[in-house]
């Protein structure tokens, strides 16, 4: 295991370096100019450039690199350019808005896989079977934004359940804060649920169809012990695979729900740092994206390991 | 054959618990409904005249940019809230007090004295006075800033301070849009300016003051205190919450959640029309006019006949009904309705009449031409570009569209590297002429996107700018001047006047706009 | 004695497949992606309204003339959406395959040496922390508004799905019995490879194609939905359904048949793939 991190550590920060530079490279290779977003539609080319060299453009793309490099290392992340005020600030009220997100549509994500593939993968009725089929595919074929506004109109607008958009913080207002979730969290779980339903399901069918179960078919063990403690299990470490993956789906969804729900995440504040060319948000941001991305592999890989005890740490 | 395989994995007992504590959460969310507390924001206030209480939600579509809070962009909810202007325009375009009680314009033209209010403090406490204005016009000079008024900020060469409330500005040449940018001008504290244009505190003699910013998010404010308007505002504060997605938006009202908005699209606002809870209201400085920009330098379209003959093949009213949802005006001309240089004749010079606009191209010998055509690739400007490169092929004229985001056609616009044709909005055509063609981008003189300059243009429009506000047949033919050279010439083909569309819901009233469309809620109050 | 404990050999693949898609499932989505995939490349036979013909008869409801209706341009959704499958097609079919040729190529490649693996997990990584969002406005901004770009973008963003499940695959299967017998019986470690485990650890990869398909269909319609997909006025189902959204409440029409059209292509899809896999398993 101490042998796992040492060789996964390295490599880890290799991406994140690799990352850095292709971030800051692609920020640039997108057409427009952070000093003419900040000038505004009518100004003139000589409060473009005077704006410029405030921000220090005017200096070579490798200076810039190094001096944000720089920035960073120091745990300085300066001020944003357009959004106002400390990238530092921006990023972490953010996280802690993109967090409950995240971690509300996981658990969710599980809580609807679960039973799906379990009761599509053992039942011998027909109309359960072909129901979790169409259900996980009836979700995947409606993207997120034809659901999220479906949502609202539904439970906002026609049935006034729940708010159309917006937050409460979940420290503050837990109860209304639940409520401010849930649409935007199950609005950003259903696909993944879905995927990760098929691939469970399967895993399980598959096992299921083993020697082993029909031993312990044979040897008389009921057969909801054998889907649950065998059959699943089996099934596991590859359905964390496509979870891992899902994470990353997760917090690319983001981008979309949270500008449907107005949730003020970091998905609306990568936008907004892109569509204004907010350069020190958008690297920062996108850094930070890589880095949760590679922790959140490390400890897939590690369940992974830790679930199926036939692939051991090399 | 292989082992029994028994890897550790959660119990399920421990997943039930994991599912029961889910559970819970919901049934404890169902003791206190959102939707009911997020309408009770506002506290109660009974029905009636204007009343005192409330917290007003306003739902925007951006969020504001700080360092833009000296231009008009998309500060305009924020600007009127926190500064005050020196003065205000009525409908007939007569200025009315705000921060100045009166004003004498010398005979020549050549200066301008302001008497002040004595009673004015700024958030921080601070008295407001004659050297508050100095301040604020010097800084509209500042390049960086951005103002769209600057030329005419640049034109007042000296400041005579008489006392602390008494001020004359001295002019380089009479001006004919002063008022303009007293409208436009608001007063910043001179002490945190730069902390204002950095997002983080904004100081200002406005009936509210800003408490709390989330970029992207919301802004909230509260009641000042000691504002200088007796009894207002009304409202113990205001909520601009950030909205992106338009459809959100518009649920946002329709749940009650937020109670006005001007970024609803004229479709949505054409669905709300026969709706009781929501009243509509347009103003009729308009939301800026849609144009198709023309560089007068490329191939085919450097001829005239060729720009013409795009303004004759415009089916404007067809583009006014499914682009804009009805919600605004078609015109051949920048100026809505408020402009004194509107006229009926102008705005409807160039109508749909493809048949002319096949001659004009015939003449020109440019029939079946491809040109380039840039957008922004937001909804509402891809479904315009595409009516218009419809309309454009039916008489021979193929384009191939580029979307692009608006920070890419900001940079085009501004470095003159856009393509031969391109289409977006353009702004300050409701106040006096002078005013677009000399701090619209689209329109300016001495540099625009189209590469268009003529001593025609030139001297006509620094005609109409070097002289005193008022209304003259001189000035109103020099505006006539203008308006027959812009659509003799079409370097900028203006297609429609936005409307600028006001919704608010039920429970919202005297909510009002300026010329240049900043958020007034001094007089605003809620309903029960 | 290596073979025989081999689970499944490449023996008749042809004819399990084939068996497969005649079963019910299978059959069931081969209707439902040949009729769909069959309205999209008949289109310009099936109507002879150019797609992108607008008129002043905005948002109508279906007629004689116009089956699906009119969108807010006032084209005919029946010809745009038939259009618009078509394009849909044309793009997922480019991008899917060279998406899954890149994953799998580097999945082998990391099964080679510990370094290979180490590389391309990394590789895998760095292309999944990218957020979609941002990966698609580089690709855009870079080549233009086109299809190239969607395609690209759905490409790249369907290597590590391909690449990790067939890594995941390799690495259980080449613990198994058979693959250690046959190392052990002194068969190189290519050929066990190549010969033994691919083939065995191939079966995640049909769902992941079924998968992968609609994840296309999916990219397009949110690239689209960004305003980053394929240069306007062109068709697109993503295109078509993005524009609906704003007319939910008031127009539900407008969206009914895009949405139709997307949930029979995906439906058809996964059916297919879970009919072949079922078939590999038997």
């Amino acid at each position: 295991m101490r042998t796992f991190l040492l060789k996964r550590l390295p490599s880890g920060l290799l991406v994140l370096v690799l990352a850095s530079f292709l971030v800051f490279l692609i920020l640039r290779l997108i057409p427009g100019d952070p000093a003419t977003t900040l000038a505004g539609p009518d100004a003139t080319p000589a409060a473009v450039e005077a704006i410029r060299g405030q921000l220090g453009l005017d200096q070579p793309l490798f200076g810039q690199y190094l001096s944000w490099l720089g920035h960073l290392l120091s745990g300085d992340l300066g001020p944003s350019y357009a959004i106002g005020g400390q990238v530092a600030d921006l990023i972490g009220n953010g996280l802690g808005a993109t967090a409950q997100l995240t971690l509300g549509a996981l658990l969710l994500v599980v809580l609807i896989a679960l039973p799906l593939a379990v009761a599509g993968a053992t039942t011998r009725r027909r109309p359960v079977a072909a129901a979790v089929q169409a259900v996980t595919t009836g979700i995947l074929a409606v993207p997120p934004f034809v659901t999220g506004v479906l949502l609202v109109l539904l439970f906002a607008v026609s049935f006034e359940l729940l708010p159309a958009g917006g937050h409460e913080s979940l420290l503050a207002e837990p109860d209304l804060a639940v409520q401010y979730l849930a649409m935007p969290a199950i609005c950003l779980a259903l696909p993944s649920a879905a995927v990760l339903a098929r691939y469970l399901k399967d895993g399980i069918e598959r096992a299921l169809a083993e020697d082993y179960v029909r031993t312990a078919t044979a040897l008389g063990v009921s057969r909801r012990r054998i889907v649950w403690r065998h059959a699943l299990p089996n099934a596991l470490p590859s359905a964390v695979t496509v979870l891992g993956l899902q994470i990353g789906h997760l917090v690319a969804g983001a981008v979309l729900v949270e500008r449907i729900f107005a949730w003020p995440g970091l998905g609306q504040l990568i936008e907004q740092g892109v569509l204004r060319r907010d350069y020190p948000v958008v690297q920062d941001l996108l850094l930070l994206v890589v880095a949760v991305y590679v922790a959140v592999q490390l400890l897939t890989d590690l369940a992974y390991t830790w679930l199926d005890p036939r692939i051991r740490w090399e | 054959m292989t082992a029994l395989p028994r890897p550790p994995v959660p119990s399920r007992r421990a997943l039930l618990r994991a599912g029961l504590a889910g559970a819970g959460l919901l049934t404890l969310a169902g003791c206190r409904s959102a939707v009911e507390h997020a309408r009770n924001a506002a506290a109660a206030v009974d029905a009636g005249s204007p009343r005192r209480g409330g917290v007003l939600t306003v739902a925007a579509g951006i969020d504001v940019t700080p360092s833009l809070l000296f231009a008009v962009s998309a500060n305009t909810l924020v600007q009127r809230l926190v500064f005050n202007t020196l003065t205000r325009y009525d409908d007939r375009l007569q200025p009315q007090p705000e921060l100045a009680t009166s004003w004498e314009t010398s005979p020549d033209g050549l200066s301008v004295t302001l008497r002040l209010r004595e009673d004015v403090l700024f958030h921080s406490g601070r008295r407001f006075t004659a050297e508050d204005v100095v301040f604020a016009v010097r800084n509209l000079q500042n390049p960086a800033r951005s103002a769209q008024l600057r030329s005419t900020a640049a034109a007042v060469t000296d400041f005579r301070r008489n006392g602390d409330f008494e001020l004359t500005l001295v002019l380089a040449h009479p001006v004919s849009n002063l008022f303009d940018l007293f409208e436009f001008m608001i007063v910043p504290d001179r002490e945190t300016v730069e902390e204002a244009v950095a997002g983080t505190r904004l100081i200002g003699t406005g009936p509210f003051a800003l408490t709390d910013r989330k970029p992207g998010s919301s802004l909230s404010f509260a009641r000042n205190e000691h504002y200088w308007n007796p009894g207002r505002p009304y409202l113990d504060g205001v909520e601009v919450r950030i909205i992106p997605q338009a459809e959100s938006l518009l649920s946002s009202l329709r749940t009650g959640q937020t109670h006005l908005s001007y970024a609803v699209r004229g479709k949505d606002a054409a669905a709300l029309r026969t709706d009781p809870r929501f009243r509509i209201k347009q103003y009729d400085t308009g939301a800026g006019a849609h144009y198709i920009g023309v560089d007068v330098t490329a191939e085919h379209v450097r001829d005239k006949r060729v720009r013409q003959a795009i303004a004759w093949a415009v089916d404007r009213d067809r583009l006014v009904q499914q682009a804009l949802g009805g919600y605004g005006t078609a015109s051949s001309v920048p100026w809505p309705r408020s402009s004194p240089a509107y006229t009926e004749a102008g705005a409807t010079h160039y109508r749909h009449d493809p048949e002319r606009a096949r001659a004009l191209l015939r003449e020109a010998g440019a029939e079946r031409i491809t040109l380039p055509f840039a957008h922004s690739n937001e909804p509402g400007a891809t479904a315009i570009a595409q009516i218009l490169q419809y309309d454009l092929q039916q008489v021979g004229i193929e384009t191939v569209l580029q979307p692009a985001d608006s920070p890419t056609m900001q940079k085009q616009l501004i470095s003159q590297s856009m393509p031969a044709l391109w289409t977006l909005s353009h702004g300050f055509a409701q106040l006096q002429p002078a005013t677009l063609a000399v701090s619209a981008y689209p329109f300016n003189e001495a540099r625009n996107s189209s590469r268009y300059s003529s001593p025609g243009y030139t001297d006509v429009v620094q005609r109409a700018w070097n002289r005193s506000a008022g209304d003259s047949p001189e000035a109103r033919a020099l505006h006539q001047q203008i308006t027959d050279l812009l659509l003799e010439e079409e370097f900028v083909i203006d297609l429609a006047i936005a409307g600028l569309v006001e919704v608010t819901g039920q429970r919202a009233r005297g909510v009002t706009l300026n010329k240049f469309g900043y958020l007034n809620l001094d007089d605003a109050y809620l309903t029960a | 004695m290596t073979t025989a404990t081999l689970p499944l050999t490449s023996a008749a693949p042809r004819g399990r497949y084939r068996s497969a898609l005649l079963s019910g499932r299978g059959l069931t989505g081969l209707v439902l992606v040949g009729t769909v995939a069959l309205a999209g490349l008949l289109a310009p036979l099936l109507t002879g309204t150019d797609p992108n013909a607008q008129s002043a008869l905005a948002l109508a409801g279906p007629s004689a003339a116009h089956p699906f209706g009119t969108d807010d341009l006032g084209r005919d959704l029946y010809s745009r959406v038939l259009h618009g499958i078509g394009t849909d097609l044309a793009l997922i079919v480019t991008a899917v395959p060279v998406g899954a040729l890149l994953g799998c190529s580097a999945a082998l490649l990391a099964a080679t040496s510990r370094w290979a693996d180490l590389a391309v997990q990394r590789a895998f990584d760095l292309l999944l922390a990218f957020p979609g969002l941002i990966l698609a406005l580089a690709v855009t901004a870079v080549l233009g508004p086109g299809r190239w770009p969607v395609v690209i973008v759905v490409a790249l963003a369907e290597i590590p799905g391909f690449g990790r499940q067939l890594r995941a695959g390799i690495l259980v299967q080449r613990e198994r019995e058979y693959a250690l017998a046959a190392r052990v019986g002194g068969a190189s470690r290519a050929r066990v490879l190549l010969r033994h485990v691919l083939p065995n650890a191939v079966d995640p990869l049909i769902v992941q194609t079924a998968v992968a398909l609609s994840l296309g269909v999916f990219i397009e319609g949110a690239m689209s939905f960004l305003g980053l997909g394929v240069r306007p006025p062109e068709p697109t189902l993503g295109s078509i359904l993005s524009q609906s959204v704003a007319y939910l409440a008031t127009d539900p029409t407008f969206a009914a048949a895009p949405l139709a059209a997307t949930t029979a292509l995906v439906l058809g899809f996964t059916l297919i793939a879970e009919a072949l896999n079922r078939g590999i398993r038997r």
